[in-house]
């Protein structure tokens, strides 16, 4: 069985063939099972939003394949790309990037009106997704009536409301104090568990000790890849 | 992502943003609103004036007779032709019902205290006309023939009054109104330019007396013989009513063949017209002036559009990160596209059914002002206006919907 997800010498270049070349990525090969929880690890300019970029399918390497639960990213088009970020990836953001304009629940609604699904049900499962962040009764306010951490939970049931696969997350905590921030990946913890799989980028050793695996990028490179003991939150 | 729902969020945008929506549409509005009243002013005017040729009636024939020699005095040689045409014209009973001179006659007529010569315009409050001089013409005893007119009181001219130069004259429903009053006026002296003339008649009324075409029947018809003591040049236009339309030309090409063998070509020359010609004109000159002022509100509403455009730019650079969110959990290119061409629609939208409340409130002020008559815009008018108004948000929003799609998810996240 092919694994979840396959990079075979991927690399990422920007400007090449000029003196300013930069190599985000620099022959990366990597390959992540169905259930893990990976920790990407790096410095900032070490290329770890780029991979995450690649993973997510938001950006297409300039070399090299990128299998994603068997199938090869690069020969697919623009609409079926947005199909994989729609259905198998929930993506967390550092900055949350909720839409301000729109109600927390109309938030969490937005992926699963991209994949067509009636409005009952709909709201049905943001409310489901709400009530695990515990933000439920809470599905009227706007963005920025709520402190960050529940802003990041408001992002972290967006993530989850159509129950992906993957859950990529991008310095999660990187904008929230240390109390909450351990609760974001307690969280992540918790989704693991259930059969995510959980990619967590993050520049900080503290934060990757949550995760089963760490993949420690410098210069584009991997430099390390292991497994250790997990802190359960 | 089904329709409902881009049209919800699209409405979302708008109403988020009112005071620059406000003043987006405006450009919309205004082209919208100024199409819409010079459209159905326009079509009221052609409408008017079909009123007032259908009033005096149809099947009529101008006929023009006119020299170009003059004697050793310098005075134009004249000749009275309507002497000769009134029996040919009798002579064709089969194709025609009649013939009369049309001429103003430049008078001035007095009963009592009333009189053409310090009479003014008065109209009520709709602007239908209360009093005003009366037109007066010179005709023959077929006047009323060719004009659509019968008689309500009295007689009408009769043949002897011609021949016999005989000082009376009959009156129009209106004049009638304006210069009697209630009172009968068959009988009744007028003093017309000092010279006594007799009403012997009244016409009944073509149109409405209180109505704004009701000038028409203001009107005195004197027997053209009475030149002789009234003054006044030669006659040289005439008209002759045929019996039908099919007699029409058949009466023209007859006139035709008559007048050139009555007529001295070597020292003038004849016309012989429809006048429904004369209808066909105006209209095509109605038609031009809509189809200048209505080109004239068409930029406005291309200067809105490039508005529309403008705006819809600085929204996608504005939301250049909510795409960029968006693509990110999955919406495709078409969604992107979808959702601000909708929007763009929709601001056009609103702003063509604002535009056309006020073009309808324009239509019937400025109709009521220029033509004492109120028009509402024709429903074709109504909804080809509201139609536009959405092409133009689509056609103006393709370029901004296309920019937003083609951004690249990663760059969009990454905009502040």
């Amino acid at each position: 069985m092919a694994s979840l997800v396959e990079l075979r010498n991927v690399y990422k270049i920007y400007g090449e063939g000029l003196e300013s070349e930069v190599r985000a990525l620099d022959g990366v090969s990597l390959t992540i099972e169905k259930g893990e929880f990976v920790a990407v690890v790096g410095q900032s300019g070490s290329g770890k939003s780029t991979m995450m970029n690649v993973l997510g399918c938001l950006d297409i390497p300039t070399r090299g394949d990128y299998f994603l639960d068997g199938t090869d990213v690069r020969e697919l088009t623009d609409k079926a790309l947005s199909r994989i970020r729609n259905k198998q990836i929930g993506f967390i953001f550092q900055q949350y990037n909720l839409i301000q304009s729109l109600s927390v629940l109309e938030n969490v609604e937005l992926p699963l009106i991209y994949q067509g699904i009636d409005p009952i049900d709909r709201r049905d499962m943001a409310m489901e997704a709400l009530k695990r962040v515990g933000l439920a009764d809470r599905y009227r306010h706007k963005p920025t009536q709520m402190s960050g951490g529940q802003q990041q939970r408001v992002a972290i049931a967006r993530a989850i409301a159509t129950k992906p696969p993957i859950i990529m997350a991008d310095e999660p905590t990187g904008a929230l104090d240390s109390r909450t921030g351990l609760e974001v990946l307690k969280f992540l913890q918790q989704l693991n568990k259930e059969g995510s799989t959980v990619i967590l980028i993050t520049h900080d050793n503290g934060i990757a000790a949550t995760a089963r695996r760490i993949v420690r990028l410098a210069d584009g490179k991997i430099v390390e890849d292991r497994e250790q003991e997990v802190d359960w939150l | 992502m089904n329709i409902r729902q881009a049209f919800k969020m699209a409405w979302k945008s708008i109403w988020g943003k009112k005071g620059r929506s406000a003043l987006t549409i405006l450009g919309i509005f205004i082209g919208i609103a100024a199409v819409m009243t010079i459209v159905s002013v326009m079509e009221g005017m052609k409408q008017k004036s079909m009123e007032q040729f259908e009033a005096m009636g149809t099947n009529r024939i101008t006929v023009d007779i006119y020299s170009w020699s003059w004697d050793e005095e310098g005075n134009q040689i004249s000749k009275d032709y309507f002497p000769d045409l009134y029996d040919y014209c009798n002579s064709l009973k089969e194709y025609v019902v009649g013939t009369t001179p049309t001429a103003w006659a430049n008078v001035t007529v007095t009963y009592g205290t009333k009189s053409s010569a310090n009479m003014e315009w008065e109209y009520d409050d709709n602007w239908n006309v209360i009093s005003a001089p009366p037109d007066q013409f010179y005709g023959s005893d077929q006047y009323s023939v060719c004009n659509n007119l019968t008689i309500a009181k009295g007689r009408d001219l009769a043949y002897l009054d011609v021949e016999s130069y005989h000082q009376v004259c009959v009156l129009g429903a209106k004049a009638a109104r304006i210069f009697f009053g209630t009172a009968d006026p068959v009988g009744k002296i007028m003093q017309v330019n000092g010279q006594n003339f007799e009403v012997v008649g009244v016409y009944a009324a073509r149109v409405d007396p209180d109505s704004s075409n009701a000038q028409m029947d203001n009107f005195i018809v004197y027997p053209y013989t009475a030149r002789r003591v009234l003054g006044g040049g030669d006659i040289t236009q005439f008209l002759v009513k045929a019996r039908d339309s099919e007699s029409m030309t058949e009466t023209i090409s007859r006139l035709g063949g008559f007048l050139k063998g009555l007529v001295d070509q070597n020292t003038g020359g004849y016309n012989v017209y429809s006048e429904s010609r004369w209808q066909e004109q105006s209209n095509e000159y109605l038609t031009m002036i809509s189809l200048v002022l209505g080109g004239i509100a068409a930029i406005s509403l291309v200067v809105g559009g490039i508005g529309i455009m403008n705006i819809m730019l600085v929204t996608v650079t504005e939301r250049t990160r909510e795409i960029g969110i968006r693509r990110a959990i999955g919406a495709q290119r078409s969604s992107i596209v979808a959702q601000f061409l909708i929007e763009a629609a929709m601001l056009c939208g609103i702003g063509g059914i604002i535009g056309i409340l006020v073009g309808t409130l324009g239509s019937v002020v400025l109709s009521t002002l220029l033509m004492q008559m109120t028009i509402y815009p024709p429903v074709k008018v109504t909804i080809g206006a509201f139609a536009l108004s959405v092409a133009l948000g689509i056609i103006f929003g393709i370029y901004p919907a296309a920019k937003a799609s083609k951004l690249q998810p990663v760059e969009a996240l990454r905009a502040e």
